[in-house]
């Protein structure tokens, strides 16, 4: 039905953008993925455990010495308090209500007792406390077996300053042991330390290499945003003028040329202003203008949209123009393909990545699926105009004979007008059989 | 006290300013070839070519987002180059003609580069294009609840997946933290390029000026029949189609409104200015929208993800709700665009059939 080129040339741009598809999809799944592994327990650290050296600030896993506490080791220290006071209360109440520690892999496996694991700290020995089940619904995580406390101690603390809660606990024996002989009776014959981000999130922190290097890499880049000129920097700007200059001069081409990626991002803006212009012409046409003011404003805008359509109809008559007379090709084939959404103007994306703040599920569910649609929507344009562009002149070059014109009509009239979802009926009337 | 040795440029500071500014060109680009291969491109040596090719490669195309690109042949690489300097723009014929193998062309392809550099803000887009992020594009609310207070960076409250992950996974964090600090010197260098950069610009000057002359009368490239021509005829007529519309909708309610309000007082004509600046204004913002290229960049672009309380103080950054609405009324905007090709399809095929007899269509039931 179609040409050998015509045919290959739409399966590349059919195949683009089924791939463009596949990626997308990759990268939530990938995304998804990684998420949902961050949400169950964390598997031990595949390093071995380092022995206790007072080591550089950089090395994660290494616990420091015993020192007097800090401000911010007491701080914590209070937090980690407060969290076994709630341990307590939750496994009185359960033993209350005579829950059997039921070694269900769910009650095993769900968040850490935080009384555990501050106890094997408290007390050296291999202290084994049962889990407190949360009331929460356990959330169907793996167990996972975690040979030495250490290790989930290291995940918990501050990478940085590994044993911040760490001394903060060894304080705490000073403190009156109450309550770590609160501290329940043992039912499970294991510890299992697990961490949960549900529980333990919030006591996270950065290693400090990364820290540096993170606000390091944010400084440069305002820095680099923002000296755009001084003294040398005008000099240089000078320079590139005249060094261009030089280069179209010596090239024999007049420099009123415009070029291909020129032509194209005009026709682009001109395009997205046929579309504002349209959106705003329904927006006055369904407005209802009460009086005579109203109404005046309403015609006004339109005559003066009907302007600015206008001026963007001449714009593009000079650009046409301009590329016939200059033999442009405005899009060249076999050009490296453009990233999809092409990077805004150099300034914007210079700047530190600017904050999206959200408040609810909710705002960031509909931004996801809006987001979503606007790109299916552009995939969606961009192949009704290739589609446009490579069969409607078929359409027209072929004689109207006989069915396999029909045929051609019939898909060219699904493709480009129904989105491929629905098709048109052809009747003939033939001449009576006999 | 001391000799004061700004005052006359030490000559032996003068000859190394260049190759040290080279040598931080080439530490700010990302597969920077050896300052020994710019020297040799200014003689046009061929052994200079190859390392060139690929780093116009390099800078003219977008890097993928998986990094999982396939990475082509050199010849396929020099067509991809030269292609996508011809789109741009490149002034000088001289490329073109370059074999296609990439064995040639030294000089030519550090015009090249000097060329994208000296246009734009070539090495701050490249560097922007390759940025290590650290935020989440992608909305991803429980971590973001579950790690609140952590992050040292006030403005920013909880961490990001990336960064839970690099708790949770040390080795990855490693790579992380890798990038991070390799990314770090190519800005470092960046900036320093920009103070070095003026003795290039002058060596630039003397590498054009060992090329021969060109021609000044280049021989026309044929034109390739591409779908960009199309596009620009598309929008030609829709354009003309809207302004049809507009015309015939005001004509008769201009009428309307002209006979209704009959005599006008002086309070009359102060009114009707006030409106129609009001209106200017208004078409004026609108103007803008497409000029501009938009009021948000890119509410998709790389911003980062960050939770907060409700009502909290802005300034801060967008606002979902903002973003939100942007990009319902990018939707709506998209949506009348993909209408409009449909329609103007449904004109053309009704066109192109309606003259023959015999025929019934049916269209297929109504949305």
């Amino acid at each position: 039905m179609l040409p050998a080129d015509c045919s290959s040339r739409l399966v590349a741009e059919l195949r683009d953008a089924l791939d463009s598809c596949a990626q997308r999809q990759r990268q939530l799944e990938r995304s998804l993925r990684i998420s949902r592994r961050l949400l169950r327990a964390w598997e031990p650290a595949k390093t071995p455990v380092p022995e206790p050296t007072p080591g550089p600030e950089t090395d994660e896993e290494v616990p420091s010495s015993a020192c007097s506490p800090s401000p911010q080791d007491l701080k914590e220290l209070e937090l980690l308090t407060q969290v076994l006071e709630k341990a307590v209360r939750v496994r009185k109440g359960i033993s209350k209500a005579g829950g059997d520690k039921a070694p269900t892999v769910k009650s095993e496996s769900t968040a850490t007792s935080p009384a555990t694991r501050a106890s094997t700290r408290l007390r050296a020995s291999d202290w084994t406390g049962s889990h407190a089940s949360e009331t929460k619904p356990p959330r169907g995580i793996r167990q996972t077996r975690v040979p030495a406390k250490d290790l989930s101690e290291h995940r918990l603390v501050s990478v940085e300053d590994p044993a911040c809660i760490g001394r903060g606990a060894r304080a705490a024996k000073l403190e009156p042991s109450r309550r770590s002989q609160e501290t329940v009776p043992l039912a499970a014959p294991q510890a299992r330390e697990v961490f949960t981000l549900k529980d333990k999130g919030i006591l996270l922190q950065l290693p400090v290499a990364f820290r540096k290097a993170a606000s390091q890499n944010s400084r440069l880049w305002a820095q680099l945003s923002s000296t755009h000129t001084s003294d040398s920097g005008d000099a240089a700007t000078t320079a590139k003028n005249h060094f261009l200059q030089k280069m179209q001069t010596t090239s024999g081409w007049p420099s009123s040329r415009l070029s291909p990626a020129e032509v194209e991002a005009e026709v682009g803006r001109l395009q997205k202003a046929c579309s504002l212009l349209r959106l705003r012409m329904g927006e006055e046409l369904t407005a209802d203008p009460k009086d005579w003011m109203q109404e005046y404003r309403c015609l006004l805008t339109l005559e003066g949209l009907q302007a600015l359509a206008g001026q963007c109809l001449h714009r593009l008559q000079e650009l046409r123009t301009a590329v016939v007379e200059q033999q442009l090709e405005p899009w060249p084939e076999g050009r490296l393909p453009r990233a999809s959404s092409p990077c805004g103007g150099g300034a914007d994306t210079i700047r530190s990545p600017p904050l999206l703040l959200y408040s609810s599920t909710q705002e960031l569910q509909t931004l996801a699926a809006l987001r979503l649609r606007v790109a299916m929507l552009n995939q969606q344009i961009h192949l009704e105009k290739v589609l446009m562009a490579e069969l409607l002149p078929l359409v027209r070059e072929q004689e109207p004979l006989g069915p396999p014109w029909l045929a051609l009509c019939r898909a060219v009239h699904s493709l480009l007008c129904e989105g491929g979802e629905r098709f048109l009926t052809i009747l003939r009337e033939d001449e009576p059989a006999d | 006290m001391g000799r004061r040795r700004r005052r006359r440029v030490d000559p032996a500071d003068a000859a190394r300013a260049l190759p040290e500014a080279i040598a931080v060109l080439t530490r700010t680009l990302p597969t920077g070839p050896s300052p020994e291969t710019f020297r040799r491109a200014k003689f046009d040596r061929p052994e200079a070519a190859p390392a060139l090719w690929r780093l116009l490669f390099c800078v003219l195309s977008p890097m993928p987002a998986d990094g999982a690109s396939p990475s082509l042949a050199l010849e396929a690489q020099a067509r991809s180059v030269k292609a996508a300097l011809r789109f741009q723009g490149y002034p000088r014929r001289a490329l073109a003609q370059l074999p296609d193998d990439g064995s040639q062309g030294g000089r030519e392809l550090l015009l090249a580069l000097a060329w994208l550099l000296a246009r734009g803000p070539t090495l701050e887009q490249l560097l922007a294009q390759s940025r290590v992020r650290l935020g989440d594009e992608m909305p991803v609310c429980e971590i973001h609840s579950y790690t609140r207070g952590c992050h040292s960076d006030r403005s920013l409250g909880h961490l990001s997946v990336t960064e839970t992950e690099l708790l949770r996974d040390p080795e990855g964090g490693q790579q992380l933290l890798q990038r991070l600090e390799r990314e770090n010197v190519r800005l470092e260098a960046a900036l320093e390029w920009r103070r070095r950069e003026l003795v290039f610009w002058q060596w630039m000057d003397t590498v054009l000026g060992a090329c021969p002359p060109e021609a000044s009368q280049p021989t026309f490239l044929p034109k390739i029949p591409a779908q960009g021509a199309a596009e620009l005829e598309l929008v030609v007529r829709e354009l003309q189609a809207l302004q049809e519309e507009l015309q015939g909708v005001a004509e008769t309610r201009w009428a309307a409104w002209e006979a209704r309000v009959g005599g006008h007082g002086p309070e009359w004509s102060a009114s009707r200015r006030a409106l129609q600046e009001a209106v200017r204004q208004d078409l004026v913002a609108l103007q803008w929208a497409w000029e501009r290229g938009g009021g948000l960049a890119q509410p998709h672009g790389p911003h980062r993800l960050v939770r907060t309380e409700a009502g909290a103080p802005e300034g801060r950054g967008l606002q979902a709700t903002e973003v939100i609405e942007v990009l319902r009324s990018r939707e709506a905007c998209l949506e009348v665009v993909l209408g409009q090709l449909q329609g103007q399809c449904r004109q053309e095929l009704a066109r192109l059939v309606g003259t023959l007899p015999g025929l019934i269509w049916i269209p297929p039931p109504g949305r």
